[in-house]
Protein backbone atom coordinates (compact mmCIF):
# COMPACT_ATOMS: atom_id res chain seq x y z
CA UNK A 1 0.00 0.00 0.00
CA UNK A 2 1.54 3.28 -1.06
CA UNK A 3 1.51 5.76 1.80
CA UNK A 4 2.73 9.32 1.83
CA UNK A 5 3.86 10.74 5.14
CA UNK A 6 4.11 14.46 5.71
CA UNK A 7 5.05 16.60 8.67
CA UNK A 8 1.79 18.46 8.91
CA UNK A 9 -0.31 18.42 12.04
CA UNK A 10 -2.99 15.79 12.74
CA UNK A 11 -5.85 18.22 12.30
CA UNK A 12 -8.63 16.48 10.28
CA UNK A 13 -9.20 19.68 8.35
CA UNK A 14 -5.60 19.66 7.24
CA UNK A 15 -5.87 16.02 6.26
CA UNK A 16 -8.91 16.78 4.14
CA UNK A 17 -7.11 19.70 2.53
CA UNK A 18 -4.08 17.50 1.87
CA UNK A 19 -6.24 15.11 -0.16
CA UNK A 20 -7.56 18.08 -2.12
CA UNK A 21 -4.02 19.34 -2.67
CA UNK A 22 -2.96 15.95 -3.98
CA UNK A 23 -5.78 16.00 -6.54
CA UNK A 24 -7.34 12.83 -5.17
CA UNK A 25 -10.93 13.95 -4.54
CA UNK A 26 -14.03 14.30 -6.68
CA UNK A 27 -14.46 17.88 -5.48
CA UNK A 28 -16.20 16.96 -2.26
CA UNK A 29 -14.29 16.44 0.98
CA UNK A 30 -13.13 12.88 1.55
CA UNK A 31 -12.87 10.83 4.71
CA UNK A 32 -9.14 10.56 5.41
CA UNK A 33 -8.20 6.87 5.60
CA UNK A 34 -6.34 5.29 8.50
CA UNK A 35 -4.59 1.95 8.80
CA UNK A 36 -7.56 0.63 10.74
CA UNK A 37 -10.22 1.85 8.33
CA UNK A 38 -8.42 0.51 5.25
CA UNK A 39 -7.80 -2.83 6.94
CA UNK A 40 -11.46 -3.01 7.91
CA UNK A 41 -12.44 -2.54 4.27
CA UNK A 42 -10.12 -5.31 3.11
CA UNK A 43 -11.33 -7.63 5.87
CA UNK A 44 -14.98 -7.00 5.02
CA UNK A 45 -14.27 -7.84 1.41
CA UNK A 46 -12.19 -10.90 2.29
CA UNK A 47 -9.42 -9.35 0.21
CA UNK A 48 -5.64 -9.29 0.27
CA UNK A 49 -4.25 -5.85 -0.34
CA UNK A 50 -2.35 -6.89 -3.44
CA UNK A 51 -5.21 -8.86 -4.93
CA UNK A 52 -6.04 -7.86 -8.51
CA UNK A 53 -9.68 -6.83 -8.79
CA UNK A 54 -9.60 -6.04 -12.50
CA UNK A 55 -7.67 -4.46 -15.31
CA UNK A 56 -8.21 -2.35 -18.39
CA UNK A 57 -5.94 -3.86 -20.99
CA UNK A 58 -5.88 -0.93 -23.40
CA UNK A 59 -4.70 1.36 -20.67
CA UNK A 60 -2.23 -0.98 -18.98
CA UNK A 61 -4.18 -0.20 -15.84
CA UNK A 62 -4.62 -2.69 -12.99
CA UNK A 63 -6.88 -2.20 -9.97
CA UNK A 64 -5.69 -3.86 -6.77
CA UNK A 65 -7.71 -4.33 -3.61
CA UNK A 66 -5.89 -1.89 -1.38
CA UNK A 67 -6.67 0.95 -3.81
CA UNK A 68 -10.33 -0.02 -3.80
CA UNK A 69 -10.24 -0.07 0.00
CA UNK A 70 -8.61 3.36 0.25
CA UNK A 71 -11.05 4.92 -2.19
CA UNK A 72 -13.99 3.28 -0.41
CA UNK A 73 -12.90 4.81 2.89
CA UNK A 74 -12.47 8.19 1.21
CA UNK A 75 -15.98 7.93 -0.25
CA UNK A 76 -17.50 7.35 3.18
CA UNK A 77 -18.41 3.68 2.74
CA UNK A 78 -18.99 1.38 5.65
CA UNK A 79 -16.84 -1.77 5.39
CA UNK A 80 -19.81 -3.99 4.60
CA UNK A 81 -20.37 -2.03 1.38
CA UNK A 82 -17.05 -3.19 -0.07
CA UNK A 83 -18.36 -6.36 -1.77
CA UNK A 84 -20.73 -4.16 -3.80
CA UNK A 85 -17.93 -1.77 -4.76
CA UNK A 86 -15.65 -4.67 -5.71
CA UNK A 87 -18.34 -6.30 -7.86
CA UNK A 88 -19.02 -2.97 -9.59
CA UNK A 89 -15.32 -2.48 -10.36
CA UNK A 90 -15.24 -5.99 -11.83
CA UNK A 91 -18.15 -4.94 -14.01
CA UNK A 92 -16.30 -1.85 -15.23
CA UNK A 93 -13.33 -4.04 -16.13
CA UNK A 94 -15.39 -6.63 -18.01
CA UNK A 95 -14.57 -6.65 -21.74
CA UNK A 96 -18.25 -6.25 -22.69
CA UNK A 97 -18.38 -2.97 -20.80
CA UNK A 98 -15.53 -1.68 -22.98
CA UNK A 99 -14.49 0.80 -20.29
CA UNK A 100 -12.46 3.24 -22.33
CA UNK A 101 -15.37 4.59 -24.39
CA UNK A 102 -17.98 5.29 -21.76
CA UNK A 103 -15.36 6.44 -19.27
CA UNK A 104 -13.52 8.84 -21.54
CA UNK A 105 -16.04 9.97 -24.14
CA UNK A 106 -17.19 13.53 -24.62
CA UNK A 107 -20.63 12.04 -23.85
CA UNK A 108 -19.80 12.15 -20.15
CA UNK A 109 -21.51 9.03 -18.87
CA UNK A 110 -22.54 8.29 -15.34
CA UNK A 111 -21.84 4.75 -14.26
CA UNK A 112 -25.24 3.61 -13.08
CA UNK A 113 -25.12 0.85 -10.46
CA UNK A 114 -28.32 -1.17 -9.96
CA UNK A 115 -28.20 -3.49 -6.95
CA UNK A 116 -30.39 -6.56 -6.57
CA UNK A 117 -30.88 -9.39 -4.11
CA UNK A 118 -30.70 -9.92 -0.36
CA UNK A 119 -27.81 -7.48 0.09
CA UNK A 120 -30.17 -4.61 -0.70
CA UNK A 121 -32.06 -5.09 2.56
CA UNK A 122 -28.94 -6.04 4.50
CA UNK A 123 -27.18 -2.79 3.60
CA UNK A 124 -30.26 -0.57 3.44
CA UNK A 125 -29.73 0.49 -0.17
CA UNK A 126 -32.63 2.70 -1.15
CA UNK A 127 -34.98 1.47 -3.87
CA UNK A 128 -37.97 3.60 -2.91
CA UNK A 129 -38.76 7.29 -2.73
CA UNK A 130 -36.01 9.45 -4.18
CA UNK A 131 -34.13 6.38 -5.38
CA UNK A 132 -31.90 8.53 -7.58
CA UNK A 133 -31.61 11.31 -5.02
CA UNK A 134 -29.82 12.22 -1.88
CA UNK A 135 -30.13 11.03 1.69
CA UNK A 136 -29.06 7.37 1.76
CA UNK A 137 -25.52 6.54 2.74
CA UNK A 138 -25.05 3.27 0.81
CA UNK A 139 -26.46 4.75 -2.38
CA UNK A 140 -24.33 7.87 -2.08
CA UNK A 141 -21.08 6.30 -0.97
CA UNK A 142 -21.00 3.09 -3.05
CA UNK A 143 -21.50 5.08 -6.24
CA UNK A 144 -18.98 7.66 -5.09
CA UNK A 145 -16.40 4.98 -4.28
CA UNK A 146 -16.69 3.55 -7.78
CA UNK A 147 -16.16 6.99 -9.33
CA UNK A 148 -13.15 7.62 -7.07
CA UNK A 149 -11.70 4.27 -8.14
CA UNK A 150 -12.20 5.39 -11.75
CA UNK A 151 -10.46 8.69 -11.12
CA UNK A 152 -7.64 7.47 -8.92
CA UNK A 153 -7.02 3.83 -9.75
CA UNK A 154 -8.09 3.87 -13.40
CA UNK A 155 -6.61 7.28 -14.18
CA UNK A 156 -9.92 8.65 -15.47
CA UNK A 157 -9.57 12.31 -14.52
CA UNK A 158 -11.53 15.25 -15.90
CA UNK A 159 -9.63 16.94 -18.68
CA UNK A 160 -7.26 14.02 -19.10
CA UNK A 161 -8.78 10.59 -19.78
CA UNK A 162 -12.24 11.86 -18.88
CA UNK A 163 -13.11 14.13 -21.80
CA UNK A 164 -16.76 14.83 -20.92
CA UNK A 165 -18.09 17.91 -22.70
CA UNK A 166 -20.66 18.59 -19.99
CA UNK A 167 -20.71 15.46 -17.84
CA UNK A 168 -23.67 15.04 -15.56
CA UNK A 169 -24.33 15.06 -11.82
CA UNK A 170 -24.58 11.25 -11.83
CA UNK A 171 -20.84 11.20 -12.32
CA UNK A 172 -20.42 11.96 -8.61
CA UNK A 173 -22.44 8.91 -7.66
CA UNK A 174 -25.28 6.91 -9.16
CA UNK A 175 -26.31 3.83 -7.24
CA UNK A 176 -29.77 2.55 -6.38
CA UNK A 177 -31.47 -0.75 -5.66
CA UNK A 178 -34.23 -2.34 -7.63
CA UNK A 179 -37.60 -2.47 -5.90
CA UNK A 180 -38.25 -6.21 -6.01
CA UNK A 181 -41.51 -6.24 -4.05
CA UNK A 182 -44.62 -5.95 -6.22
CA UNK A 183 -42.42 -6.22 -9.31
CA UNK A 184 -44.34 -6.92 -12.53
CA UNK A 185 -41.75 -9.54 -13.46
CA UNK A 186 -38.65 -11.24 -12.14
CA UNK A 187 -35.95 -8.90 -10.82
CA UNK A 188 -33.30 -7.56 -13.18
CA UNK A 189 -30.51 -9.88 -12.05
CA UNK A 190 -32.75 -12.93 -12.50
CA UNK A 191 -33.67 -11.75 -15.99
CA UNK A 192 -29.94 -11.65 -16.67
CA UNK A 193 -29.29 -15.23 -15.60
CA UNK A 194 -28.66 -15.14 -11.86
CA UNK A 195 -30.74 -16.74 -9.09
CA UNK A 196 -33.23 -14.80 -7.01
CA UNK A 197 -31.19 -15.54 -3.87
CA UNK A 198 -28.05 -14.07 -5.46
CA UNK A 199 -27.05 -10.50 -4.84
CA UNK A 200 -25.77 -8.63 -7.87
CA UNK A 201 -24.83 -5.27 -9.23
CA UNK A 202 -25.49 -4.25 -12.82
CA UNK A 203 -23.15 -1.62 -14.23
CA UNK A 204 -24.54 0.52 -17.02
CA UNK A 205 -23.20 3.66 -18.72
CA UNK A 206 -25.70 6.44 -19.36
CA UNK A 207 -25.06 10.03 -20.35
CA UNK A 208 -28.46 11.41 -19.44
CA UNK A 209 -31.62 10.89 -17.44
CA UNK A 210 -35.04 12.21 -18.17
CA UNK A 211 -38.22 11.60 -16.32
CA UNK A 212 -41.33 10.43 -18.15
CA UNK A 213 -44.69 11.63 -16.88
CA UNK A 214 -48.08 10.12 -17.56
CA UNK A 215 -50.92 10.35 -15.06
CA UNK A 216 -53.76 9.15 -17.27
CA UNK A 217 -52.53 5.93 -18.83
CA UNK A 218 -54.31 2.94 -17.32
CA UNK A 219 -53.08 0.42 -19.89
CA UNK A 220 -49.60 -0.32 -21.22
CA UNK A 221 -49.94 1.02 -24.76
CA UNK A 222 -50.28 4.76 -24.09
CA UNK A 223 -47.77 4.61 -21.27
CA UNK A 224 -45.18 2.81 -23.37
CA UNK A 225 -45.72 5.21 -26.27
CA UNK A 226 -44.42 7.96 -23.95
CA UNK A 227 -41.26 5.98 -23.32
CA UNK A 228 -40.80 5.22 -27.02
CA UNK A 229 -41.22 8.88 -27.88
CA UNK A 230 -38.85 10.04 -25.15
CA UNK A 231 -36.16 7.60 -26.28
CA UNK A 232 -36.39 8.70 -29.92
CA UNK A 233 -35.81 12.41 -29.60
CA UNK A 234 -33.69 13.94 -32.33
CA UNK A 235 -30.84 14.69 -29.96
CA UNK A 236 -30.37 11.08 -28.91
CA UNK A 237 -26.78 10.23 -29.78
CA UNK A 238 -27.27 6.75 -31.11
CA UNK A 239 -30.07 7.01 -33.61
CA UNK A 240 -27.92 5.24 -36.17
CA UNK A 241 -29.14 2.10 -34.58
CA UNK A 242 -29.39 -0.33 -31.79
CA UNK A 243 -28.59 1.47 -28.65
CA UNK A 244 -29.05 -0.04 -25.19
CA UNK A 245 -31.39 1.89 -22.92
CA UNK A 246 -32.53 1.64 -19.33
CA UNK A 247 -36.11 2.30 -18.31
CA UNK A 248 -36.84 2.66 -14.60
CA UNK A 249 -40.51 2.13 -13.79
CA UNK A 250 -41.76 3.70 -10.60
CA UNK A 251 -44.82 2.77 -8.56
CA UNK A 252 -47.94 3.74 -10.50
CA UNK A 253 -46.43 2.89 -13.86
CA UNK A 254 -45.18 -0.46 -12.57
CA UNK A 255 -48.73 -1.07 -11.29
CA UNK A 256 -50.16 -0.44 -14.77
CA UNK A 257 -47.85 -3.05 -16.26
CA UNK A 258 -48.31 -5.57 -13.45
CA UNK A 259 -52.09 -5.48 -13.58
CA UNK A 260 -52.06 -5.68 -17.39
CA UNK A 261 -50.39 -9.06 -17.34
CA UNK A 262 -47.93 -8.00 -20.04
CA UNK A 263 -44.67 -9.93 -19.92
CA UNK A 264 -41.28 -8.24 -19.85
CA UNK A 265 -40.72 -9.49 -23.39
CA UNK A 266 -44.02 -8.08 -24.61
CA UNK A 267 -43.08 -4.66 -23.23
CA UNK A 268 -39.68 -4.86 -24.89
CA UNK A 269 -41.20 -5.90 -28.22
CA UNK A 270 -43.66 -3.01 -28.08
CA UNK A 271 -40.81 -0.57 -27.48
CA UNK A 272 -38.73 -2.08 -30.30
CA UNK A 273 -41.67 -1.54 -32.63
CA UNK A 274 -42.52 2.00 -31.54
CA UNK A 275 -39.15 3.57 -30.75
CA UNK A 276 -38.50 4.75 -34.29
CA UNK A 277 -38.30 7.84 -36.49
CA UNK A 278 -38.21 8.44 -40.20
CA UNK A 279 -35.02 9.10 -42.09
CA UNK A 280 -36.64 12.37 -43.17
CA UNK A 281 -36.92 13.46 -39.52
CA UNK A 282 -33.24 12.83 -39.02
CA UNK A 283 -32.24 14.58 -42.24
CA UNK A 284 -34.29 17.69 -41.46
CA UNK A 285 -32.47 17.90 -38.15
CA UNK A 286 -29.09 17.31 -39.82
CA UNK A 287 -28.61 14.13 -37.87
CA UNK A 288 -28.16 12.44 -41.21
CA UNK A 289 -26.55 14.16 -44.19
CA UNK A 290 -28.41 15.30 -47.27
CA UNK A 291 -31.87 16.61 -48.07
CA UNK A 292 -34.97 14.64 -47.13
CA UNK A 293 -36.23 12.75 -50.19
CA UNK A 294 -39.77 11.51 -50.70
CA UNK A 295 -38.82 7.95 -49.81
CA UNK A 296 -37.23 9.14 -46.56
CA UNK A 297 -40.68 10.10 -45.26
CA UNK A 298 -41.64 6.43 -45.07
CA UNK A 299 -38.25 4.91 -44.31
CA UNK A 300 -37.97 4.17 -40.62
CA UNK A 301 -35.02 3.75 -38.33
CA UNK A 302 -35.56 1.84 -35.12
CA UNK A 303 -33.62 2.57 -31.99
CA UNK A 304 -33.55 -1.02 -30.79
CA UNK A 305 -32.83 -4.32 -32.42
CA UNK A 306 -33.22 -6.95 -29.71
CA UNK A 307 -35.14 -7.36 -26.46
CA UNK A 308 -31.99 -7.21 -24.39
CA UNK A 309 -31.30 -3.75 -25.79
CA UNK A 310 -33.95 -2.60 -23.30
CA UNK A 311 -33.28 -2.95 -19.59
CA UNK A 312 -36.46 -2.74 -17.52
CA UNK A 313 -36.01 -1.97 -13.84
CA UNK A 314 -38.40 -1.03 -11.02
CA UNK A 315 -37.49 1.60 -8.45
CA UNK A 316 -38.87 4.73 -6.88
CA UNK A 317 -41.80 5.71 -4.70
CA UNK A 318 -45.22 4.14 -4.78
CA UNK A 319 -46.93 7.45 -5.46
CA UNK A 320 -46.47 9.68 -8.46
CA UNK A 321 -46.76 9.20 -12.19
CA UNK A 322 -43.07 9.37 -12.92
CA UNK A 323 -40.68 6.94 -14.42
CA UNK A 324 -37.35 7.52 -16.14
CA UNK A 325 -35.42 6.80 -19.32
CA UNK A 326 -31.65 6.58 -19.24
CA UNK A 327 -30.25 6.24 -22.75
CA UNK A 328 -27.10 4.21 -22.96
CA UNK A 329 -23.78 5.53 -24.09
CA UNK A 330 -22.55 4.30 -27.43
CA UNK A 331 -24.01 2.38 -30.28
CA UNK A 332 -23.50 -1.15 -28.95
CA UNK A 333 -20.00 -0.11 -28.02
CA UNK A 334 -20.71 -0.83 -24.38
CA UNK A 335 -23.16 -3.22 -22.80
CA UNK A 336 -24.50 -3.43 -19.27
CA UNK A 337 -22.69 -6.02 -17.19
CA UNK A 338 -24.20 -7.86 -14.22
CA UNK A 339 -21.81 -9.21 -11.57
CA UNK A 340 -22.73 -11.47 -8.66
CA UNK A 341 -21.82 -9.93 -5.30
CA UNK A 342 -19.93 -12.42 -3.20
CA UNK A 343 -20.16 -11.98 0.53
CA UNK A 344 -16.64 -11.12 1.51
CA UNK A 345 -15.22 -12.59 -1.66
CA UNK A 346 -15.58 -11.85 -5.36
CA UNK A 347 -13.71 -14.75 -6.90
CA UNK B 1 0.18 13.14 9.06
CA UNK B 2 -0.23 9.99 7.01
CA UNK B 3 -1.83 10.10 3.58
CA UNK B 4 -2.93 6.95 1.81
CA UNK B 5 -2.30 7.22 -1.92
CA UNK B 6 -5.49 6.10 -3.71
CA UNK B 7 -3.95 6.23 -7.18
CA UNK B 8 -2.45 3.62 -9.48
CA UNK B 9 -0.10 4.37 -12.30
CA UNK B 10 -0.36 2.49 -15.57
CA UNK B 11 1.81 -0.59 -15.75
CA UNK B 12 4.78 0.30 -17.88
CA UNK B 13 5.14 -1.69 -21.06
CA UNK B 14 7.99 -1.52 -23.55
CA UNK B 15 6.71 -0.81 -27.04
CA UNK B 16 8.98 -0.91 -30.07
CA UNK B 17 8.05 1.68 -32.65
CA UNK B 18 7.95 0.50 -36.23
CA UNK B 19 10.81 1.85 -38.32
CA UNK B 20 9.74 4.99 -40.19
CA UNK B 21 9.86 4.70 -43.99
CA UNK B 22 12.36 6.95 -45.72
CA UNK B 23 9.87 7.56 -48.51
CA UNK B 24 6.15 7.07 -49.08
CA UNK B 25 6.57 6.22 -52.76
CA UNK B 26 4.74 3.04 -53.74
CA UNK B 27 4.10 1.82 -50.21
CA UNK B 28 1.26 -0.54 -49.28
CA UNK B 29 -1.24 1.26 -47.09
CA UNK B 30 -3.32 -0.30 -44.29
CA UNK B 31 -6.38 1.53 -43.00
CA UNK B 32 -7.94 1.00 -39.57
CA UNK B 33 -11.49 2.29 -39.42
CA UNK B 34 -12.60 2.73 -35.82
CA UNK B 35 -16.27 2.95 -36.98
CA UNK B 36 -16.83 6.52 -35.82
CA UNK B 37 -19.15 8.52 -38.04
CA UNK B 38 -17.31 9.52 -41.25
CA UNK B 39 -14.20 7.59 -40.27
CA UNK B 40 -14.48 5.46 -43.42
CA UNK B 41 -15.07 8.54 -45.59
CA UNK B 42 -12.10 10.41 -44.20
CA UNK B 43 -9.77 7.43 -44.51
CA UNK B 44 -10.87 6.86 -48.11
CA UNK B 45 -10.15 10.51 -48.96
CA UNK B 46 -6.76 10.28 -47.31
CA UNK B 47 -5.94 7.05 -49.17
CA UNK B 48 -6.95 8.62 -52.47
CA UNK B 49 -4.65 11.58 -51.83
CA UNK B 50 -1.74 9.32 -50.84
CA UNK B 51 -2.28 7.25 -53.98
CA UNK B 52 -2.27 10.37 -56.15
CA UNK B 53 0.77 11.97 -54.56
CA UNK B 54 2.90 8.95 -53.72
CA UNK B 55 1.56 6.02 -55.71
CA UNK B 56 0.48 4.23 -52.56
CA UNK B 57 -2.05 1.41 -52.75
CA UNK B 58 -4.56 0.32 -50.14
CA UNK B 59 -3.55 -3.21 -49.20
CA UNK B 60 -6.39 -3.71 -46.73
CA UNK B 61 -8.91 -1.96 -44.52
CA UNK B 62 -9.65 -3.28 -41.04
CA UNK B 63 -12.78 -2.24 -39.15
CA UNK B 64 -12.61 -2.27 -35.38
CA UNK B 65 -15.47 -3.74 -33.34
CA UNK B 66 -16.07 -0.25 -31.97
CA UNK B 67 -14.05 2.84 -31.10
CA UNK B 68 -14.01 1.62 -27.49
CA UNK B 69 -12.41 -1.70 -28.26
CA UNK B 70 -8.81 -2.41 -29.06
CA UNK B 71 -7.94 -3.68 -32.49
CA UNK B 72 -7.76 -7.47 -32.31
CA UNK B 73 -4.47 -9.34 -32.57
CA UNK B 74 -5.41 -11.12 -35.80
CA UNK B 75 -5.97 -7.78 -37.53
CA UNK B 76 -2.63 -6.50 -36.25
CA UNK B 77 -0.92 -9.60 -37.61
CA UNK B 78 -2.51 -9.15 -41.03
CA UNK B 79 -1.68 -5.46 -41.14
CA UNK B 80 1.89 -6.20 -40.20
CA UNK B 81 2.18 -8.74 -43.02
CA UNK B 82 0.39 -6.84 -45.76
CA UNK B 83 0.99 -3.13 -45.14
CA UNK B 84 4.06 -0.95 -45.01
CA UNK B 85 2.22 1.95 -43.36
CA UNK B 86 -0.97 2.04 -41.31
CA UNK B 87 -3.33 4.96 -40.77
CA UNK B 88 -5.94 4.73 -38.00
CA UNK B 89 -8.80 7.12 -37.39
CA UNK B 90 -10.68 9.07 -36.34
CA UNK B 91 -11.07 10.97 -33.09
CA UNK B 92 -13.36 13.76 -31.98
Amino acid sequence: MHVVTTDAAQDPRELIEAYYDAGWTDGLPVVPPTDASVEAMLAAGGLRGDEVIGEIAGRNQVVVADKVAINAVMAGCRPEYVPVVVAAVKGLCHPDFAYHGPASSTGGSAMVLIVNGPIVRALGINSGNNAFGQGHRPNATIGRAVRLVMMNALNTRPGLLDRATLGNPGKYSFCFAEHEDDHPWEPLHVSRGLAAHDSAVTVYASNSLYQVYNQLAATPEPLLRCFADALCNLGVPNMKGFNQSLIVLAGEHADVLRTSGWSRRKVQDFLIEHARRTVADFKRAARLPGPAEAADETTWRRLFERADDILLVCAGGRAGSWSACLPGWGNKWTRAVTVRIESGRNA
Amino acid sequence: MKLFDPTSKPVERAVDLAPRPASLEGLRLGLVDNTKFNSDTLLAMLAERLARRHGMTVALTSRKRSPSHEIDEAAVKTLRAQADLVVSGIGD
